[in-house]
């Protein structure tokens, strides 16, 4: 595996995220919105199985990628992005590292950016939406479909994760 | 130290919070270009997602088409006899063309504010964070896009350009909340009547049309145009179809709610539409 890999990685995973959601842009049964956060899945991955550093940075360079790219509200991703990599580096200092927490943590932080872009969002009069709707038609699909998509993925992407993290540590002794 | 330390984090937290809401408040103020970061940046991803997006299109695109068979003899059948509908439509649009010509010669009067150029697009992305509906077009300020401009499916109106960078353009739906996105738009009837688009009733999923006289008489099924007295868009885009009509809350005016003609979702390819006739004082202006 190449050096590179790990960059590839999360910047297909930012381009998916836009192109997903153009090609399945149709509400799920014309109520439910998904949100596709695997980015966020990814920089919590990389955030507990490669390091602090790595997950800041991933987190804030693509956090502020997705501001300029697609949102045009610069900072709030940048920002929350990057706090979500340090609180969980923190967090992981007294737990243990394994897929199973890992799963926990992306799901909690998926839990918090939603509440968070919704909060940004009526402060700044960008919707309407109440409470209640945001909770049943956005909230709620958007955690269970990514519950499904991280048990399934969890051990290969720390598999994957772990054994690049060894790779480049071989590659350059520091 | 410790507790040095701490502050240390918590003066960090702080700032980069102001630093947040900074940003958060100058990128909401109505901006007439990007800055060059922004337009490289986009124009960087745009490129890269075009290469992205033809492979998932591909992907897409094959369980579309398994749909679209189970549904293939009834929609042949319906076709059919639009076709035969279409015929009959066709030779009187160009009866009536070479009349309007003609008329038009008559009056000396060359420009109308329904000519427009057409720039094709491919929607290449949207917003993956679904607050405020975006695409992602292909176009940008290189192939003569410029902000503001209307931005239509065949079906209908959907929204008009909000940012462009060289080769890029952000499209703004007409379902995003924007107190700034004022359409100027009419009823056709036996007397247009005239009002503004005005928001998006999330719930309804209809549009706004505001500030309709308050004797002016309108039915549900009426169709709804944009006027070109806007400055930008040109005459003649059709927006959709009214659904209600009801007074306003001090009862002066009348709000009809405007089922949008064009689908919001699903949306491959669109047109951006350029007016012949430009504004004359805004082109000074700038």
């Amino acid at each position: 595996m190449s050096r590179l890999f790990l960059p590839s990685l999360v910047t297909v995973m930012f381009l998916l995220e836009s192109i997903i959601v153009q090609l399945f842009s149709q509400p799920l049964f014309d109520v439910y919105l998904l949100v596709p956060r695997m980015l966020l899945v990814l920089i919590v991955f990389i955030t507990i199985f490669i390091g602090q550093t790595e997950g800041m940075t991933y987190g804030f360079i693509f956090g502020l990628l997705y501001d300029v790219a697609y949102t045009e509200l610069l900072g709030a991703y940048a920002f929350a992005f990057s706090l979500i990599a340090y609180l969980i580096a923190k967090a992981m200092n007294v737990l243990h590292k394994n897929a199973w927490t890992a799963s926990f943590f992306a799901i909690v932080a998926i839990a918090c950016v939603e509440w968070y872009a919704y909060a940004i969002q009526l402060v700044i009069g960008g919707t309407t939406m109440s409470v209640q709707t945001f909770f049943q038609a956005r909230f709620l699909p958007t955690l269970f479909i990514h519950t499904i998509v991280i048990l399934i993925i969890a051990y290969l992407l720390k598999q994957t994760l772990l054994k690049w993290h060894e790779k480049r540590d071989e590659s350059s002794p520091v | 130290m410790p507790k040095f330390f701490l502050n240390k984090r918590l003066i960090i937290l702080l700032v980069s919070i102001m630093v947040l809401v900074a940003l958060i408040g100058f990128s909401l103020k109505e901006r007439n270009e990007l800055s060059w970061m922004e337009k490289f940046v986009k124009d960087t991803v745009v490129f890269m997602q075009s290469i992205v997006h033809k492979p998932a299109q591909f992907v897409a695109g094959f369980f579309e088409n398994v749909n679209d068979l189970r549904h293939t003899y009834e929609e042949n059948k319906r076709l059919k006899e639009h076709l035969e509908q279409y015929v009959l439509l066709q030779s009187e649009v160009e009866s009536l063309k070479k009349e309007n010509e003609r008329l038009r010669e008559l009056l000396n009067k060359k420009e109308s504010l329904r000519d427009f150029v057409a720039i094709q697009a491919t929607v290449i992305g949207r917003n993956p964070d679904r607050w405020e509906e975006t695409l992602i077009v292909n176009k940008g300020s290189q192939h003569g896009v410029k902000k503001d401009m209307a931005v239509i499916t065949p079906q209908g109106l959907i929204g008009k350009v909000r940012s462009v960078s060289p080769f890029s353009a952000t499209v703004q739906l007409l379902s995003a909340k924007d107190r700034q996105n004022r359409i100027s738009a009419f009823i056709q009837g036996d007397e247009n009547v005239f009002g503004l688009i005005e928001g998006y009733d999330e719930e309804r999923e209809a549009l706004l049309l505001k500030r309709i006289p308050y004797d002016a008489k309108i039915e549900k099924g009426q169709r709804v145009f944009t006027s070109g007295l806007g400055g930008i868009f040109p005459k003649g885009l059709f927006i959709g179809e009214v659904e209600e009509v009801v007074a306003d809350e001090y009862g002066l005016t009348q709000i009809a709610y405007i089922k949008p003609a064009a689908n919001f979702y699903d949306i491959d390819d669109v047109i951006i539409v350029k007016r012949k006739i430009e504004m004359s004082q805004e082109e000074e202006g700038q």
